[in-house]
């Protein structure tokens, strides 16, 4: 063959060389600032708690672990923690199921009703149930004075009865969903071969579940340790670990007990993520066909109908009384001690400049979450580089960790130069921005794994730079991710409670700060009124969420494709 | 004549290595101008990988693409004069049928009427006039296919690239747009590359075929010289199907340009000769079902003829499929339907005919492709 002179790349201006570098390089410099803001606001605060953990005035030392071993009001706290995790996991387990299986298999006209019920609690922070169960049952509460009763509701009971409602629907959407993925006509088959429905939920449903289950079950237990609010509510004496750290924090300024104390919280919740990404990875007979339930359901056998029924009616009437509780409380002066109609706990100036604060905070956190979300989906999804893997973790880490922990590690990382931030509005935005990270990327995710890679593929082809490509196709395309991304992260940070405790000023209340304080101080009234308000606010974002996704129709780049 | 000559894509010597596996193995090949010339090969055989290392979307581990004299192997797909259509058509959902044809044009800064009158030229091109204000969701696939086309077409591309644009079409518009698809690129005079794991879309639609397998080239040709001499086994297998009779070489005659060679079935005069095969060697003889003639067995006996015995016999409408026994060998014929034909039945003695034509290939099979 001929060698004809070839104009090669290198033959070409410096320009054209770095527009070529450019435009194939752009998303992987994309990738590392975005990993330097993970470092920066995630890896650094979480390594900072562990460090000042270990590390005091005369550097490395074990003696706050130490401390924190010999001392039983802190050991125990630890002891306290676990215990509170296992039996609110137990309970939610037995309850989800129940309630899963009636939404799933259960008579018709039950399961819309029973299906909202278990999920209302989503619309609320945690807390509610404290405040909602001190009304009831405090020193001072309507059914106490109403019968005369002398119960203790700032007890385990309480406690647990709060943890359990607030993690009701993640019980619940966790096992529905493993029931709706079980392949019906196993359990046909069993019955076509002459089993009884209890025989069947024995040796075919929850066999076949056990792996769903069991992730449901640590997962209830990772977010029920790390629960502030409520244990911090109603814990009265009991310690209980999250809330001791704020109390190592505000109560003694010890930073490095508050550090080992998070360290100690961190631990299960590791070892649990680990053991769900790892080891329970892929384990599961419930994926192998995704049809849903039968069309036609059977009738339940009496037996199991009725204490299925009876238990989620009992839960489900819970949930709707401490919904009812707050909006009765935020209206009349002291539920069932003084039953007038007033607004003051409505239109009180403080409550309602908390609210405020919140709204302007949840609002910032909710843009650049989604920003940063839609971008950091972006880059693990369609970036070539290694430690895709390692960013989508850390990414996903903030959800994963305890809000305490977080909130400590921000006050250490960010209360001195380079990073000084504490006392500004920055450092909460902030915080919920990277804690809350994973609902965004996760949306982003999914919704680029509907749009075809060829789609980009071709826009580049066509003459578009990298930049071109990501605002003319991929934003377009996204943008409902982008907008569940807000909406969520918007939601979330408007009722997170745990972290953001840790890092407001005292002349810069949050909504969730200002019912944690007024319900501390049992001020009920005022707690209820904010709670509703903080609820309305979340079911407008969720009603606007619910018709944006309506709107924005944009799924067909997989329908055109294969 | 003489410019069609000139090659527009070249490849030289590419490989391409996914971590451990090699996936190209030293392609070298050349496209001329105004040439569709097509990739077809098993999947996993590379084509794909190839044709996106020609649209730059994967980097050749070494290798050299020159595309009209310049090597383009640094460039990334937007500052490239190649413009692919994809499997899934790509087209953007939130664009309509204009703004999805016009992209290309309005991110190279033309003016608006420029582009428009661009698009409606496209538009009718691939018959699609009055539909530019539609929105992708809103015409059938075919009617996407056209749109991709239309839209990689819009910048005059130097090169076409088509990644099996018509996997996605159901059988009768597959046929359809292909017809469509080699006229417009005939008439516009665009070089292009088309991937197919198809063998009989390749034929049908390529002025020239190259054959991948496991890396490697196998033969690149037109399509005939694909079907009736190919250049190995595993071509002639992978186009149509081949009978493949073992034989030794009993004698050439230079003079007359012809063979004896004696097979499992019995002896055969050829008209062949090649000038690498001698006397001695071992030989496949590739044999088309079609080619071969069925006749009843009594009769005036015929030259290179083998006595058999009908197995099985499948009525396809257009033409017979038998299975012809030769002891414990087959032999499959296929013989076209005139009407007054005879129809032979199961444990019929037939004979079998083939022609002196037959296609030869050394046994041993040089391990590379002959181009």
């Amino acid at each position: 063959m001929e060698e004809a002179v070839i104009d090669s790349i290198q033959s070409r201006g410096l320009w054209y060389r770095i527009r070529a570098y450019f435009s194939r390089n752009l998303i992987n410099i994309f990738a590392g600032a975005l990993f330097a803001l993970l470092a920066i606001f995630l890896l650094y605060p979480i390594g900072a708690v562990l460090v000042k953990s270990l590390w005091g005035d005369e550097g490395f030392t074990l003696e706050f672990y130490q401390e924190f071993f010999t001392f039983r009001v802190y050991y125990e706290s630890l002891y306290n923690t676990l215990i509170l995790g296992t039996v609110t996991m137990i309970i939610l387990v037995v309850v989800g199921f129940c309630f899963a299986y009636l939404t799933t298999r259960g008579p018709l006209w039950l399961r819309k009703p029973l299906k909202i019920v278990a999920l209302l609690p989503l619309a609320a922070p945690p807390y509610i149930f404290a405040i909602s169960s001190i009304t009831l049952l405090g020193r001072n509460g309507f059914i106490n004075n109403l019968f005369n009763l002398d119960f203790n509701i700032y007890s385990w009971t309480g406690v647990i009865t709060a943890q359990c409602l607030a993690f009701l629907p993640l019980s619940f959407m966790m096992i529905e969903n493993v029931l709706n993925s079980l392949n019906p006509s196993l359990e046909e088959t069993a019955s076509d071969m002459g089993a009884s429905e209890f025989r069947i939920i024995r040796s075919i449903t929850i066999p076949l579940c056990a792996p769903g289950l069991l992730k449901a079950a640590l997962l209830v237990f990772v977010m029920t340790i790390a629960e502030f609010g409520n244990p911090a509510i109603l814990g009265g004496r009991i310690p209980f670990l999250a809330p001791d750290t704020y109390l190592a924090i505000t109560g003694e300024g010890d930073i490095n007990l508050a550090s080992v104390l998070s360290v100690v919280l961190i631990t299960p919740c590791v070892l649990i993520f680990i053991l769900h990404n790892y080891v329970l990875r892929g384990k599961g007979y419930t994926t192998i066909v995704g049809k849903p339930t039968a069309v036609e359901p059977k009738e339940m056998a009496t037996g199991i109908k009725i204490p299925f029924m009876i238990i989620s009616l009992f839960v489900g009437i819970m949930v709707l009384m401490s919904f009812g509780v707050i909006l009765l409380g935020a209206f009349v002066k002291i539920v069932g001690v003084d039953n007038t109609f007033v607004m003051d706990h409505v239109l009180n100036m403080q409550s309602n400049i908390a609210i405020w604060n919140s709204i302007k905070v949840s609002l910032g956190a909710g843009l650049f979450g989604a920003i940063v979300g839609t971008l950091l989906a972006y880059v693990i999804m369609r970036g070539k580089f290694h430690g895709k893997h390692i960013m989508e973790m850390v990414a996903l880490s903030g959800f994963a960790l305890p809000g305490t922990v977080i909130g400590v590690g921000y006050i250490i990382a960010f209360n001195r130069p380079p990073f000084l931030l504490t006392g500004t509005i920055w450092i909460l935005i902030l915080n919920c921005v990277f804690r809350f990270l994973a609902v965004g990327v996760e949306a982003g995710i999914s919704k680029l794994h509907q749009i075809s890679i060829e789609i980009e593929e071709a826009s580049a082809d066509l003459g578009a730079d990298f930049l071109t490509v990501f605002f003319k196709v991929v934003l377009p395309l996204m943008f409902s991710a982008f907008i569940a991304g807000f909406i969520y992260t918007f939601m979330t940070t408007m009722m997170s409670l745990s972290s953001v405790i840790f890092l407001v000023t005292p002349g810069f209340d949050l909504a969730s700060v200002y019912i944690y304080l007024t319900a501390q101080l049992g001020e009920l009234g005022l707690a209820s009124a904010a709670t509703m308000k903080v609820i309305a606010i979340v079911a407008i974002s969720l009603g606007i969420l619910k018709i944006v996704s309506k709107k924005i129709r944009l799924d067909v780049g997989k329908k055109q494709g294969a | 004549m003489e410019d069609n000559k000139k090659p527009m894509v070249e490849l030289r010597d590419i490989f391409k290595s996914f971590g451990d596996v090699e996936v190209l193995k030293g392609i070298s090949a050349r496209i001329d101008k105004g040439e569709l010339l097509t990739f077809v090969g098993p999947s996993g055989c590379g084509k794909t990988t190839l044709l996106r290392i020609v649209g730059g979307f994967t980097t050749a581990t070494s290798g050299q693409v020159i595309l009209d004299g310049e090597d383009i192997g640094g460039l990334p797909p937007n500052m490239r004069d190649t413009r692919m259509v994809f499997q899934s058509y790509a087209l953007f959902p939130h664009m309509t049928v204009e703004k999805n044809i016009g992209f290309g044009l309005k991110l190279k800064k033309w003016p608006k009427k420029k582009i428009d009158g661009r698009v409606e030229e496209l538009l009718s091109l691939v018959h699609m006039e009055g539909l530019g204000g539609r929105t992708i969701d809103r015409i059938s696939g075919g009617q996407q296919q056209r749109v991709a086309l239309a839209r990689a077409l819009a910048l005059e591309p130097k090169v076409l690239l088509l990644d099996e644009p018509l996997s996605n079409l159901d059988a009768n518009l597959r046929v359809a747009m292909r017809e469509e698809l080699r006229s417009i690129q005939e008439r516009i005079g665009v070089t292009a590359i088309f991937v197919t794991h198809d063998q009989y879309e390749a034929m049908s639609i390529s002025d020239r075929v190259l054959v991948l397998n496991d890396g490697v080239i196998q033969q690149i040709g037109s399509p005939m010289e694909i079907y009736e001499q190919p250049a190995n086994k595993f071509i002639a297998g992978f186009v149509g199907y081949v009978n493949f009779l073992e034989g030794t070489v009993d004698a050439i005659y230079e003079d007359t340009l012809t063979s004896s060679v004696s097979t499992e079935y019995g002896k055969l005069d050829l008209d062949h000769y090649q000038e690498d095969i001698k006397v001695g060697d071992e030989i496949l003889l590739v044999v088309r079902p079609e080619t071969v003639t069925l006749s009843p067995s009594h009769g005036k006996e015929n030259q290179n003829t083998f006595h058999g015995m009908v197995e099985s016999h499948m009525y396809a409408g257009n033409l017979s499929k038998y299975t012809v026994k030769f002891g414990d060998r087959e032999m499959i014929v296929d013989q076209y339907n005139p009407r007054d034909s005879e129809h032979f039945k199961r444990n019929d003695k037939v004979k079998v005919t083939i022609p002196r034509s037959v296609h030869v290939l050394k046994k041993k099979v040089n391990p590379f492709p002959i181009s």
